[in-house]
């Protein structure tokens, strides 16, 4: 059975006939579980007791063999040994330890329910060796972040955010506060793969990007993969952001909620059909612009702006071979004032379904939709009237992705699976009313499909070695209907004009393609029972591009697909680190290097017209990145203190023909130093205090060398044509909460509790940037006699004041 | 006040009206910046129209960013424009100041719709050159005011007055584009850059759907920029037809001044259309354009006000 990895690897070497070959070998690999006869398996589910809610990433560890596994995103397990008794362990942080002898000499089914180290139950509980999963795991450049941290920790304005609570992880950095997204390792905020229930999420912020979409009421396990991203993913090229969803509380009805500053949320589960199935409902609305209301006057009476978002999922277990899993998100932010609107939202809606063939080969089969859209204009909605403009843009996918765990002995374990995606892009949909007479533009809509295929196989060599190596082969069309123009190469840098006429494609014509095969590789050695040398390399790619040449991404970027004028983005990584726990496993420590090379980075010509412009990719220039760094990271997971604190030191930079004078710059997002910490100290049953403290250097910014007067205005050059050579000043901030229980219960039943919190508490004046421009205060008679230049500098700052906020949650 | 902007700059101010609702309050501080100064540049600032008068180019040079001194003329250049036909009009710095004028008589007219204009200057070792022409340009159709109250009282204005906005109608065709001017008293008033006003066909940009519509509001509107006006005011419109070359230097300009803000965009030069001829000496920096106009003027009369919307 060893010998299968150099079979799959030879297959590889051989890029012909690839899509046959797979096929073969899929097949050669299904058919495998019949190979094993004096090996029996042990499998099941782990959950948690309490709620009946699936484990991701519980250890499952065999004493007698000093080997294991961990559950899979769903709570699966499987191990296959020889005949005999074993000691099987179940640990998993902030659960207590379970141990089950487990008599191997017919397959068993064992399913575990774990319960909350907090709660005293029966169960015995042992010490054994611990186990010490970030040293153990072949994972590197992985940060997982219990959603129980980041509810304790500070957050803006009380709301408990994850996209938030990811910029202070090893690694991560944002242009700034209010900007959508987040940066890793060099990479864009659209390179990026943000998954909610493997859907992904076209745009992760409300309010441009003050808070993310995801409800932190439903939101199970989030999972931040930056390196050695394993084969199973694909199609961004800088990380991975899982986040999955909670299943509902399969035992009994349950109740959150809370009343925040900004948001309003509640949050329903449910079990039914006796526990073989549940579901959670959850809804969250911003109130401002009811609060606001009685203080606007006249014209402001009828502005609007809120934002809102529902969340659902339902599961069902048949038999104890079958579950099956819907979920769906609906989000939108909704703005406007007199007859201007503007709102965008996502939707999404994902159906699953969990197979086990065998205890050995788990199938998780996933379908689901994505739809990303924006709308802005003027008496959008009133088609009578006189003066009108209103403009859509919207781009959907939909997707099959079937993935498989053959857990062939503890040693081997074998994912392979695929993916097919559809997209269907519609940039812009335009109409101008003006003085009754209408016109339309609609821009012509992008079609496309992203096929792949993946086989990856984690192995244990020895005791000591572990590797993980599979690959991924990506295939691309680029479909009709369509026209597809060409562009003049002219001079670099300068708006490349179409060639007509274009070419003609009908329904389901492939007008061009592209494949990738994707190479994915990691090895963790062993150097002590408490420390491992973890290596990794991954080649990603990406079809899908978001234009944006913002300082932040603006909801009205739009996402644009490969064609025969837009490459697919590429990106190497190469990633080395150094785990190590102490104290038993009270302190994980981390420090890792890495070096990632970009291809194919999409930048603008100066003055480009991003937005309902048919002919954009005249206005794209292609360049390339490079970002390299390390960071350190030490952990502190018991105890009445926890939390983290992490340094990176870093570069990022691009090089495109025309920009800085063909030379490499820095990137927008690049910050050399950051340093966050992320403190939580439990005082009492009651009173849990927390602190987040950031500093960083500066984002990078171009100032004008010379200033001249042109038609009465003042104006700034570089006389150099450089990008980025200066550096805005440091960032830094330090953010207190306190989170204080309620003595009473909540209506006799329920609980509640109180978190008050400090955002800023300092009250430093942070820039989000330095920029200059023509001072407009009223010139005195001299100045206008003199003719002088009017100049000066201005430092621009999201929130410019400390910003306490009090929210209550209760829970029946 | 009702100049609506379908850009980043509305939608930024919708965001900074909500933010200072939830209680953030963002907020823009003057401060004292060190930035390298570079070697000073040829700044041509020249516009010849179709009408009838003086036609002035003035010259300068470029100064540190910072400089508190008057801005340096440039004397002494040879300064010349040729049109299609082969005619020499030569421009002269007759006060020593660097504004190099043509024509004195107010039947001199230089410019003509459909005439291609060739600028050549010399000063000392350097010659620059620049090309434009000028474009139709559409009459103005009538020019309107109606009564308005802002909901809440401007700082520099008051609160009830008048929105003034003209009405005329884009050639069919797609492609032409304009330059929009404020006039006030009879002189045009465009003295920072957020008073651009330009249209590619009766639109903002290339890519709205406009192609022989009249100016939609927004533009027809954006003659009233920063308070209403009063009864007895002198208000008007100046169309200027423009090259889509100079559109896209003017929207260089209006991008490079209004870069507060989440959504700034990368800061990089403005883009001249003044070439050294050496094309490895000193870059000149500026514009020279050409325009016909329009223009239409008028007394507010609040007897012939329109209502209030």
């Amino acid at each position: 059975m060893l010998s299968l990895p150099s079979i799959i690897y030879q297959n590889f070497s051989m890029k012909n006939k690839v899509h046959k070959k797979w096929i073969v070998l899929l097949l050669f690999v299904m058919s495998l579980p019949a190979a094993a006869q004096n090996k029996h398996t042990v499998s099941g589910y782990v959950k948690d007791l309490a709620n009946g809610e699936g484990l991701i990433g519980v250890s499952v560890y065999v004493k007698e063999v000093e080997t294991g596994v961990v559950t899979n995103p769903y709570g699966f397990y499987s191990l296959t040994l020889p005949n005999g008794t074993y000691n099987v362990v179940f640990s998993y942080i902030g659960y207590q330890k379970i141990s089950k002898t487990v008599d191997l000499n017919t397959d068993q089914r064992v399913d575990i329910e774990m319960s909350d180290e907090s709660e005293n139950l029966k169960e015995v509980t042992i010490s054994t060796k611990k186990e010490d999963d970030n040293v153990r795991s072949i994972e590197m450049s992985v940060n997982k972040v219990e959603m129980k941290t980041i509810k304790k920790m500070p957050a803006l304005l009380g709301e408990v955010d994850l996209i938030r609570s990811i910029q202070l992880l090893p690694g991560v950095t944002t242009v700034g506060e209010g900007a959508s997204g987040f940066n890793v390792r060099g990479g864009d905020i659209s390179q990026n793969l943000v998954l909610l229930d493997e859907a992904p999420v076209y745009n992760s912020s409300h309010l441009f990007g003050f808070f993310s979409v995801f409800n932190p009421d439903v939101v199970k396990d989030v999972k931040l993969i930056k390196g050695g991203i394993p084969a199973q993913y694909g199609g961004r090229i800088s990380s991975i952001l899982d986040v999955r969803m909670k299943e509902g509380n399969a035992k009994k009805r349950e109740i959150n909620g809370g009343i925040g500053s900004i948001f309003s949320r509640l949050t329903y589960e449910q079990p039914f059909a006796a526990g073989k199935g549940s579901f959670i409902v959850a809804g969250r609305r911003s109130y401002i612009d009811i609060l606001a209301k009685p203080f606007l006057n006249k014209d402001l009476k009828d502005s609007k702006f809120n934002f809102y978002d529902l969340t659902a999922k339902v599961n069902y277990r048949l038999g104890n071979k079958d579950t099956f899993f819907a979920s769906g998100y609906f989000g939108k932010d909704v703005f406007g004032g007199g007859d201007f609107g503007f709102g965008w939202g996502n939707a999404t809606a994902t159906a699953r379904w969990n197979h086990i063939f065998s205890n050995k080969l788990f199938m998780n089969l996933t379908g689901y939709y994505s739809n990303y859209d924006y709308n802005l204009g003027q008496n959008e909605n009133d088609e009578q009237a006189k003066d009108r403009f209103v403009w859509k843009s919207k781009i959907i996918s939909k997707s099959v992705k079937p993935d498989f765990t053959y857990y062939i002995t503890p040693n081997n374990q074998l994912t392979f699976g695929g993916q097919y995606i559809n997209y269907d892009s519609r940039p812009g949909k335009a109409t101008a009313v003006s003085e009754g007479e209408g016109l339309n533009l609609d821009l012509p809509s992008r079609h496309a499909d992203e096929s792949a295929l993946y086989i990856a196989n984690e192995q244990k060599l020895t005791d000591r070695i572990s590797l993980q190596y599979g690959i991924r082969y990506s295939y691309y069309r680029s479909l009709g209907p369509g026209t597809e123009y060409l562009y003049g190469d002219t001079t670099a840098g300068i708006r490349k004009q179409p060639i007509f006429p274009g070419t003609e494609y009908g329904k389901g014509d492939v007008i061009k393609t592209y494949g990738n095969w994707e190479p994915r590789f990691a090895v963790n050695v062993g150097i002590t029972s408490t420390a491992s040398l973890k290596l990794s390399y991954n080649r990603m790619s990406q079809y899908l591009h978001l234009l944006s040449n913002t300082a932040a991404s603006s909801p009205l970027d739009v996402w644009t697909l490969s064609s025969s004028n837009i490459k697919p983005e590429l990106a190497d990584q190469v990633a080395a680190g150094w785990f190590q726990n102490f104290k038993d496993n009270m302190f994980e420590a981390s420090v890792e290097v890495y070096y990632k090379k970009l291809h194919n980075q999409i930048d603008y010509v100066t003055g480009s017209d991003l937005l309902l412009n048919q002919f954009v990719e005249g206005d794209l220039l292609t360049g390339k990145g490079r970002a390299y760094g390390a960071e350190f990271y030490l952990k502190k997971n018991k105890g009445r203190l926890t939390g983290w604190i992490s340094y990176t030191l870093s570069k990022t930079e691009r090089q495109v023909m025309s920009i800085n004078n063909d030379n490499w710059f820095p990137a927008r997002f690049d910050k050399p130093h950051n340093f966050t910490s992320v403190a939580i100290y439990e005082l009492n049953k009651r009173l849990t205090l927390s602190s987040n403290f950031t500093i960083t250097s500066g984002t990078p910014a171009t100032f004008p060398t010379n200033g001249y007067s042109w038609g009465g205005i003042s104006l700034g050059n570089n006389y150099n044509n450089v990008r980025n050579n200066n550096r805005i000043p440091a960032y830094h901030r330090l953010d207190l909460a306190a989170t204080l229980k309620a003595r009473k219960k909540l209506f006799g039943i329920g609980e509640g509790e109180w978190v008050f919190s400090i955002y800023n508490v300092y009250n430093r004046r942070n820039a989000f940037s330095v920029y200059t421009r023509q001072n407009d205060d009223k010139p005195t008679v001299s100045d206008r006699t003199q003719n002088m230049l009017r100049t000066e500098a201005v430092r621009y700052s999201v929130i410019g004041s400390l910003i306490p906020s009090v929210t209550y949650n209760f829970k029946f | 006040m009702k100049k609506y902007k379908f850009s980043t700059v509305r939608i930024f101010q919708t965001l900074a009206l909500v933010l200072a609702i939830a209680g953030l309050s963002s907020c823009e501080d003057v401060i004292d910046l060190n930035t390298e100064t570079g070697p000073t540049q040829l700044v041509v600032d020249g516009w010849i129209t179709n009408q009838p008068g003086t036609q002035t180019i003035t010259l300068t040079w470029s100064s540190a960013y910072f400089d508190k001194n008057p801005i340096k003329p440039v004397l002494g250049a040879k300064v010349t424009v040729t049109d299609n036909l082969g005619k020499v009009y030569e421009f002269t710095d007759k006060d020593g100041t660097g504004n190099y004028t043509w024509g004195k008589l107010n039947t001199d007219t230089l410019g003509h719709v459909g005439g291609k204009y060739s600028l050549r200057i010399e000063h000392e070792q350097e010659v620059y050159t620049s090309k434009n022409e000028i474009k139709r340009v559409p009459k103005i159709d009538s020019l309107v005011y109606t009564n308005e109250t802002l909901p809440f009282t401007p700082d520099d204005g008051q609160k009830t007055g008048y929105i003034a906005e003209f009405y005329a109608r884009d050639f069919a065709g797609t492609g032409d584009t304009y330059w929009i001017k404020e006039v006030l008293n009879g002189k045009t008033n465009v003295d920072k850059a957020e008073k651009i006003s330009i249209a590619w066909d009766a639109a903002f940009g290339a890519g709205a759907p406009s192609d022989g519509l009249i100016f939609i509001q927004p533009l027809r509107r954006s003659i009233t920029y920063d308070s209403l006006y009063q009864a007895g005011s002198h208000v008007g419109v100046e169309l200027h037809s423009i090259t889509n070359e100079a559109f896209y230097f003017l929207q260089q300009i209006v991008e490079q001044s209004s870069n507060g803000g989440l959504f700034a965009t990368p800061i990089a030069n403005i883009k001249s259309n003044v070439i050294n001829a050496d094309p490895n000496g000193r870059k000149a920096l500026g514009y020279f354009g050409a325009s016909a106009v329009s223009r239409m003027e008028t007394v507010i009369d609040p007897k012939k006000a329109r209502p209030e919307d």
